[in-house]
């Protein structure tokens, strides 16, 4: 027990509260190293779309809690969009909630440099609102053109609000991804953190395409110019050689390495937390992990990771190609989802080799939003030749494409007239984004922009007027910053109620989704929180079937009795909720839509209140009818409602241009009695004047 | 007069007031004969009697308000009596004239009161013979210049009450902001008076601006025995209907108690009145004027709150004057000793006032200490568009107004459970909390006053509506399996 004790008092080395100074000084004194777990998070994201549940991901928490991490994963990324969009959970309450059940763990989030949780460029002071009102310990931030500039107004508020920052060099191993080049990214960081005591530097291979040596090499590299440097090592496993590249990574120094749960490993995503730990340990590295509570975890995962098959990418198994076509693990299923939707699963190979040969020719990191790009423009470009040549058009723009960028080493004026024709129309229909990055919206590309005839494929004619606004400076200093309060109100006006900060942070980075999100919360409350995943997804499935949960520290039990056949759309289903019959009607996708018109617009006259149309018109004039010209302050119907009267009163003058009611009708409350139309009246009496004189 | 029996009581009305008086009935084990509309042919007032008659269609003309009707249907199912309830018939003099020639009992004041007292014109001027204080003010209105020249003789200003003479229930009433006002006001009560009490007089009186509306409750028998049974106060109104009434009157020291209830008896007295029957006025908190309004001749909606105060049955005493008994009691054996508090339960949107009618799917109603309820509905039954919105009375009583609050508070907050249709219910929690409520500090405008602050007080959510949401979801995704968008 003592021992125990002990061991546990030395294992948890960092809590949330250190400075970021004291933690940096607690990893460079451990003997080894130390684990992340991106069991909340990136594990997820890489082989199961994203889907894990709150609900299943907090039952890791308690082992988490004991386990001696440097950090658990457990925000941003995709996460933060697919919460909101699929699972209906708020990265806000995911993250309260962890707190709550894991206390001494350091929290870690991905962000975009400027992209935040979302997918385009914000302004300064979004930013700085964003990451000033995120619950998170350590920042891990990344920019996909490794333009450090970008990290500016992230890494200033991480460092005000004593939180740690840790900047991350996106990786990936190409001709020009030499150690000098890193060096020099390396540098522009420790220059704009000043120095190495409060920051932890990432290597992110999010596609998992470094080889053994590559790693071991660049790693020795830093360390050899900023021996007090601490590096994290964030490297998927999809080419299949992650755990070798861990090992070489920590003999070279570094002191953190990202891993999950082994029952949580497919292919796409980290390695095994219990085998790193093994092999580090035979290759006499220690490690900082509580065994036994890491085991338990994974046992956990066990429990649960049975209801997320349907999650899982079709494409199974290690894929080394991922070295020449470097699609992220993080990229994978969401690709492969969009493919299987779109009915193009087939043309996947083709794709990914079309992949391989543009990172070529347009450089930059293959990571969020750089991996978007990519895959929309090369995806683009591989159906558009299906649709207009089949096959033979695929492989005909394969050939074309190795051709240009392996033998004739892009020189265009060395390709036939024919051929250059097409490049030179290769990327017309390209997505906006691959034109924004062009345009230098994103920031500066890493190695300098893509030769002149992308722009002319890109831009056709205008091609000229377009390279030259063509923008040298970070987004953030060439975004104007946005009205926060308006957006605010924007929002309060959606909802019809103010928001509250939570619901304002998922507007501003994604307000379709997170208007149809709070709807959903509104009508289903916290179903998403306290459900279990199969009732999640299938209901419940058979009569006597049942689920129990906690609600604000109160039993609930729900047990389906009966599910009705479906009658004109509409399907019954009573329940026992806590042993009361409740009978629901549910409508199904076939459900006539009973069309009831409401005021909308200027000239919409909408009823003020439920009731009965006992009138149209007023006892002065008597009836009102379509072409009857009404004044404003007139009555032109009244409703009666529990006896009693309330005159409709038309706001200005204008013509009736459609009577929407029956006398007698009983409508609801703002629907739509009246069209009035404020044009003709105009015109109707400047006809008057002409005929006047 | 002679004591003669009742046998058998019609309830020419439907919803609380029906329920309330064929309880009373039960007690006395004296049989009951509802009546319903077509609507209304499951609603809880028909199950409650012991026998029930259809009278007519939904509109109210052709049926609780179908004097012809109602009548044939006392003689077809053998009853002696006719209450009339509050509401539709309860105040109109022809309909009382008719039960009495038709050989049954009317239990309420006699027709020549009921007509003499409805005409508030008439009623005003009894008043004033009285000697009882009352406002200002015009009759017989037909156009705005009348009312305009009488502001300015009597140097009267903005805001001016329009009445419509034979109304009441705050029906057929409108407040008067500003001159270009007054022409559509005065068309619309007269419409208003015509549609609902088939007269069309109006008038027009000074408004007192922050007033209160206070009430007496007069007993009365045949024997020539007039007593009070204390006040209300019924200050707290939307749109001129009362929402919120208690007794006795936090706005009272015990002098103007004395002085507002002997007024009320003298001139219920000097009028021949006999059954229940009640005396408003109008109070000004800064000169602690009162002023006469109105005589109701019948039973009141919140008459509950003063049986709960004197233990004694209102009902029941009008049986007993209708049967021609003198009142048991004198006016010293009447001792008040609890506080009482009454809310009305509308099935409206509590925001702004709009009905809500439709299936009551979920009705909980609140037990516990010092509450008594008085419910017009059941689980399951419909509240149609055609009637009144009122569904349900909350009462609480507790040895002082603190405790009758705590006692409402807690049966709002934590027993009461209504689905299917809005109801003022989280307007009525608000005021019930907020401190000027508390602190007695209130006038007739207080809730259009505070409206803002009422509503951000409303609680949106409980543990069991979110439960009921995780519910719905449950129900959709078992009948309908896994989602698109999951």
């Amino acid at each position: 027990m003592e021992d125990m004790k002990k061991e546990m008092g030395n294992t948890i080395f960092v809590k949330p509260g250190m400075s970021p100074k004291e933690i940096v000084t607690a990893v460079r004194s451990l003997p080894g190293v130390c684990f992340t777990s991106v069991g909340m998070r990136d594990a997820g994201q890489s082989d199961f779309k994203n889907r894990h549940r709150i609900y299943d991901l907090k039952t890791l928490a308690p082992y988490y809690n004991n386990m001696g991490l440097f950090s658990a994963e457990c925000h941003g990324g995709a996460r933060w969009h697919v919460g909101i969009m699929n699972r209906r959970e708020s990265p806000v309450e995911e993250i309260a909630l962890l707190r709550e059940s894991m206390p001494d763990v350091l929290l870690q989030t991905l962000i975009r440099e400027t992209n935040l949780f979302g997918y385009r460029p914000y302004p300064k002071n979004i930013i700085e609102h964003v990451v000033a009102n995120v619950d998170i310990d350590v920042w891990r931030c990344f920019s996909f053109l490794n333009d450090v500039r970008n990290m500016r107004s992230v890494a200033e508020v991480v460092l005000k609000r004593g939180r740690l920052f840790e900047p991350a060099i996106s990786f990936t191993s190409a001709q020009w991804t030499t150690n000098d080049y890193y060096l020099s990214i390396v540098r522009d960081i420790v220059d704009l953190c000043s120095g190495t005591d409060e920051i932890v530097l990432c290597i992110k291979d999010m596609a998992g395409v470094g080889d053994i040596r590559r790693i071991g090499s660049l790693v020795d590299a830093i360390k050899q110019k900023y021996p007090d440097l601490v590096m994290h090592y964030h490297r998927h496993i999809t080419d299949g050689l992650a755990m070798p590249a861990l090992l070489s990574a920590a003999r070279a120094g570094a002191k953190i390495f990202d891993v999950e749960e082994d029952s949580l490993v497919r292919f796409y995503g980290h390695s095994p937390i219990l085998s790193v730990q093994a092999y580090f340990e035979e290759s006499g590295i220690p490690v900082n992990l509580v065994r036994d509570e890491a085991e338990k975890a994974v046992q956990q995962v066990r429990r649960w990771i049975g209801d997320y098959e349907w999650a899982e990418s079709p494409f199974k198994g290690f894929d080394h190609t991922v070295t020449r076509h470097r699609m992220p693990g993080g990229a994978f299923p969401s690709s492969f989802e969009q493919a299987e939707k779109g009915a193009f699963l087939h043309l996947m190979p083709s794709i990914l080799k079309v992949m391989s040969l543009y990172n070529r020719i347009v450089k930059y990191f293959d990571v969020t939003p750089g991996s978007q790009i990519t895959w929309v423009t090369c995806s683009g470009i591989v159906n558009r030749y299906a649709k207009e040549r089949g096959d033979a058009g695929v492989r005909h723009v394969i050939d074309l494409l190795r051709r240009f960028v392996e033998e004739k080493t892009q020189d265009l004026a060395s390709m036939t007239e024919a051929e250059q024709q097409e490049l030179l129309s290769l990327f017309r229909n390209a997505p906006g984004d691959f034109k924004h990055l062009l345009l230098g919206n994103y920031g500066r590309l890493p190695m300098g922009w893509p030769e002149e005839w992308v722009y002319r494929s890109t831009f056709g004619a205008e091609w000229e007027k377009k390279m030259s606004e063509r923008k040298e400076l970070s987004p953030l200093d060439s975004l104007e910053n946005e009205d926060i309060d308006k957006a605010r109100r924007e929002l309060a006006e959606h909802i019809g109620r103010a928001p509250t900060e939570e619901e304002f942070i998922l507007y501003l980075m994604h307000p379709k989704d997170a208007l149809s999100m709070i709807g959903f919360r509104e009508k289903f409350g916290a179903a998403p929180l306290v459900l279990p995943t199969d009732v999640w997804r299938y209901g419940l499935r058979k009569a006597g079937d049942r689920v129990d949960f906690e609600l604000w520290g109160k039993p609930y039990t729900i047990e389906l009795v009966s599910v009705g056949a479906e009658h004109e759309g509409v399907i019954h289903v009573v329940m026992l909720v806590n042993n009361k019959t409740r009978v629901y009607s549910v409508d199904t996708p076939r459900a006539k839509k009973v069309e009831m018109r409401m005021a909308k617009g200027p000239a919409d006259i909408g009823a003020p209140i439920s009731g009965n149309i006992w009138r149209i018109g007023n006892p002065e004039r008597g009836a009102l009818r379509v072409g009857d010209i009404v004044h404003k302050g007139e009555e032109i119907a009244n409703m009666e409602a529990m006896k009693m009267e309330n005159a409709i009163i038309v706001p200005f003058d204008g013509q009736i241009a459609e009577v929407c009611v029956k006398l007698n009708d009983t409508v609801l409350e703002g629907q739509l009695i009246f069209v009035l139309d404020k044009v003709q009246i105009k015109d109707q009496i400047s006809a008057e004047s002409i005929e006047l004189p | 007069m002679n004591e003669r029996t009742i046998k058998k009581v019609l309830v020419a009305n439907r919803g609380v007031p029906a329920v309330r008086i064929m309880h009373t009935c039960r007690d006395r084990r004296i049989p009951t004969c509802a009546v319903y509309s077509t609507p209304d042919r499951l609603a809880h007032h028909v199950f409650m009697a012991d026998t029930a008659v259809h009278i007519g269609e939904a509109p109210p003309v052709e049926s609780y308000l179908n004097m012809d009707r109602i009548i044939d249907a006392a003689l077809r199912s053998d009853s002696d009596a006719v209450h009339p309830g509050w509401g539709f018939l309860a105040e109109n003099h022809v309909f009382a004239q008719k039960v009495v020639e038709a050989g049954l009992v009317w239990i309420g004041p006699s027709p020549e009161v009921i007509k003499i007292m409805g005409d508030k014109i008439e009623a005003k001027a009894i008043a004033l013979k009285a000697h009882v204080p009352t406002i200002p003010g015009i009759s017989s209105v037909t156009d705005i210049d009348q009312i305009r020249k009488w502001m300015k003789e009597e140097q009267v200003s903005f805001p001016v009450m329009i009445k419509a003479s034979a109304g009441g229930g705050g029906k057929g009433m409108l407040k008067v902001e500003r001159d270009d006002q007054l022409g559509q006001a005065l068309a619309q009560v007269r419409s208003e008076a015509k549609k609902s009490f088939g007269d069309e007089n109006v008038l027009v009186e000074k408004y007192i601006e922050r007033g209160r509306h206070i009430e007496v409750q007069i007993v009365a028998d045949s024997q020539g025995s007039v007593l009070h049974l204390y006040e209300r106060e019924c200050t707290l109104q939307r749109r001129n209907q009362k929402i919120i009434e208690e007794a006795p009157s936090p706005s009272l020291d015990d002098g103007l108690r004395q002085e507002i209830c002997y007024t009320a008896t003298r001139l219920m007295r000097e009028i021949g009145y006999t059954t229940a029957g009640t005396v408003e006025f109008i109070f000004d908190a800064l000169t602690k004027k009162f002023y006469f309004l109105e005589v109701n001749t019948r039973l009141q909606v919140e008459h509950g709150i003063t049986e709960l105060i004197t233990g004694l049955d209102i009902v029941g005493i009008m049986l007993d004057v209708a049967m021609g008994r003198p009142l048991p009691f004198k006016q010293s054996d009447i001792h008040p000793n609890r506080w009482a508090l009454e809310v009305r339960l509308n099935a409206e949107d509590p925001k702004n006032f709009s009905p809500s009618f439709g299936k009551i799917t979920r009705l909980q109603a609140p037990m516990g200490p010092g509450v008594r309820v008085a419910s017009g509905v059941y689980e399951g039954a419909d509240i149609p568009p055609y009637y009144d919105s009122l569904f349900m009375l909350l009462m609480t009583a507790g040895a002082d107004r603190e405790d009758a609050i705590r006692a409402m508070d807690r049966s709002l907050s934590r027993n009461l459970r209504i689905e299917g249709v809005k109801t003022l219910a989280p307007l009525l929690l608000s005021i019930i909390r907020h401190p000027s409520f508390i602190s007695g500090e209130f006038s007739t405008r207080f809730i259009e006053e505070h409206m803002d602050s009422l509503i951000s007080m409303f609680r949106d959510e409980s543990s069991e509506d979110e439960a009921l949401k995780v519910a719905r979801y449950v129900a959709e995704i078992s009948a309908l399996g896994p989602q698109a968008w999951m």
